[in-house]
């Protein structure tokens, strides 16, 4: 039944995101398919008024985007002349394989680097080691990823000359260019995600090393390394999840910039070259788009949760 | 003095801030080039040279005047959205959560819209379309930087809002207020003197951080191409300088510091109020 309510909600949000940005556009004064095309001829702006469907009025407008986009027609991309038109979809194909590795990177990363981390000073937590890491973790985490790509592209890539300062080449193209042209991308993410990942850890684990049931595992004679993987980071991986889902809206914030600074044409860019260039279907697609990512991300973390942690699950079962 | 008991954090946070304050309010009576002349004598030499502390730019604008002329736009920004979102977060919040019904469902409802967005691209939208010139009618767009002002005000009620909300929830719940409710003490009365002043901590806490986000969305929004005029904020300084970055990097540098410093301060300022906050509840 809750998961039900939560669908039923999410649907509901998906809906007011939706047409909330189609009555922004279609608020706008002045006609879209002139800002397109300054030069065109009328039939052909009448044609783009037709692709478009600024013909029709808005609730038609927002129905036939519904429908097309359900049907996976996300409209399309209209180039500076007319006959280069091309489907969203199709710059899709280019674009969001680039976005979505620098996202699954950029979370593997932080959580390889802030989960062993974050366990060490939850551990030693109070000592001078504990003190000096976290309040550097808490100086790094207010760094904004935007200085943090800026100063690793000055550095690294212009002065050192370690890497191309801008530029993408895909995975299937060669394995070792790959890598290289995201390292740079993927660290500025991650540093402040590890930062705040791993404070929120360490706590999480200072809490949880206080239990009962820690201390019973340790006077069973268990090992240090068995307790804190075993018994201590289940629990705490809940938090880590819920602040990971979170974090997704950030991660596409900041993966928007960060393409920006590395040159790296993904769909943060071309989100944002459609919203300078009044790409109404694009907008509408990309927005529709980035809100179900986001929104789904989150349900499926409150779903996650019975699988990780049993006491959750075992009240949805007794029903208490 | 006030300072002299609080921890080294809390000094260089009340230092760095102090400074951006004079700068802001008191800047424009230093003896030094106009933020946007340029000294065609002297383009793009490095920071501390003759004349021109921070350097100058490609173009021989003075650096450290721009900086200065940026501090108020980038604080200007930051405050009065802040204030704007914290006075109509608060209200709208406690009222969701006092009042409850239908006035709660809308509320929420625009909270969670809202939320359920990545905040930068939110707000690029709302800035490309509402400070987006129509060609056919030049001349009536709105500044920029009020656009941006209302924007960023826009995505930040809902997140101090949420907070209001929640918070008035769980004190709205607590004995004293029924005590209040049955000594038949009138809503707005309940609302000012019970509820609002046991909000208002956390609120305050968490409006320092929403600052900082501010400062780093305004940068965000700058290179992306939607902030204010170029070379007037923070932002777009480093916005425009970040072209030149391999011949003049220290103009680049100059903003990206004044903006990490600026949302360390007001971070630690959070965090260190959200601590005391804890620290007296759990003494309660």
């Amino acid at each position: 039944m809750n998961v039900v309510r939560k669908i039923g909600q999410l649907i509901l949000v998906l809906f007011f995101i939706t047409f909330g940005v189609t009555l922004l556009m279609r608020l706008l004064p002045g006609d879209a398919a002139g800002t397109l095309f300054p030069y065109g001829t009328p039939e052909e702006l009448d044609q783009v008024r037709a692709l478009l469907g600024t013909d029709k009025n808005v609730f038609a407008y927002y129905f036939d985007w519904l429908w097309n986009f359900l049907h996976g027609d996300l409209g399309y991309y209209f180039a500076a002349t007319f006959g280069d038109t091309v489907k969203v979809t199709s710059m899709l194909a280019q674009t969001a394989p680039r976005t979505l590795l620098i996202m699954v990177y950029t979370m593997t990363f932080s959580i390889f680097v802030s989960v062993p981390l974050g366990v060490f000073l939850g551990y030693k937590s109070g000592s001078r080691t504990d003190k000096v890491i976290s309040n550097s973790l808490f100086t790094i985490s207010s760094v904004p990823n935007f200085a943090s790509g800026l100063f690793l592209s000055y550095f690294v890539a212009m002065t050192l000359n370690l890497v191309n300062p801008t530029g993408y080449v895909p995975l299937t193209e060669n394995v070792g260019e790959h890598f290289k042209s995201v390292v740079l991308p993927v660290v500025s993410l991650s540093i402040s995600l590890i930062a705040g990942f791993t404070r929120l850890l360490r706590s999480d684990v200072i809490s949880t090393l206080r239990e009962d049931f820690v201390t019973m595992a340790s006077s069973k004679g268990l090992s240090n390394r068995w307790i804190l993987f075993r018994h201590v980071l289940r629990p705490s991986s809940l938090t880590l999840l819920t602040i990971a889902a979170i974090n997704i809206g950030a991660l596409i914030g900041g993966a928007v910039i960060i393409e920006t600074i590395f040159g790296l044409n993904g769909v943060g860019m071309f989100l944002v070259s459609s919203i300078a260039g009044r790409q109404y279907l694009a907008v509408q697609s990309l927005v529709a788009l980035t809100a179900i990512v986001f929104v789904t991300a989150n349900v499926l973390v409150d779903l996650l949760y019975s699988v990780l942690d049993p006491r959750v699950r075992v009240q949805h079962g007794a029903k208490k | 003095m006030v300072l002299k008991n609080k921890p080294l954090g809390f000094k260089l946070s009340t230092a760095w801030l102090s400074l951006c304050v004079l700068m802001a309010t008191l800047g424009w009576m230093l003896p030094l080039p106009k933020w946007n002349s340029s000294d065609a004598d002297a383009l793009g030499v490095t920071m501390f040279s003759k004349g021109h502390i921070l350097g100058t730019d490609n173009w021989g604008i003075d650096q450290l005047s721009a900086m200065i002329h940026g501090t108020r736009i980038s604080l200007g920004i930051a405050v009065v959205s802040v204030v704007l979102g914290a006075f109509l977060g608060a209200f709208l919040g406690v009222m969701a959560g006092y009042t409850r019904g239908w006035i709660d469902a809308i509320i929420s409802m625009y909270f969670n819209v809202t939320l359920a967005f990545p905040t930068l691209v939110l707000l690029l939208a709302l800035v490309a379309i509402f400070a987006s010139p129509d060609p056919f009618n030049p001349g009536t767009t709105l500044p920029r930087m009020v656009v941006l002002t209302f924007a960023i005000t826009f995505v930040l009620i809902p997140f101090l809002g949420r907070l209001a909300r929640a918070a008035t929830v769980s004190w709205a719940g607590r004995d004293f207020v029924l005590v209040a409710k049955s000594l038949g003490l009138k809503r707005r009365t309940i609302l000012m003197q019970h509820i609002v002043p046991n909000v208002l901590p956390s609120l305050i806490s968490l409006s320092f951080l929403a600052a900082g986000y501010i400062i780093i969305l305004e940068g965000g929004l700058s290179i992306l191409g939607a902030g204010g005029e170029p070379g007037s904020s923070w932002g777009s300084l480093l916005a425009r300088n970040r072209g030149d970055i391999d011949l003049t990097p220290h103009t680049t540098f100059i903003p990206v510091v004044a903006i990490a410093l600026t949302v360390m301060a007001f971070n630690y300022f959070g965090e260190y109020l959200r601590t005391s906050i804890d620290n007296r509840d759990s003494r309660i």
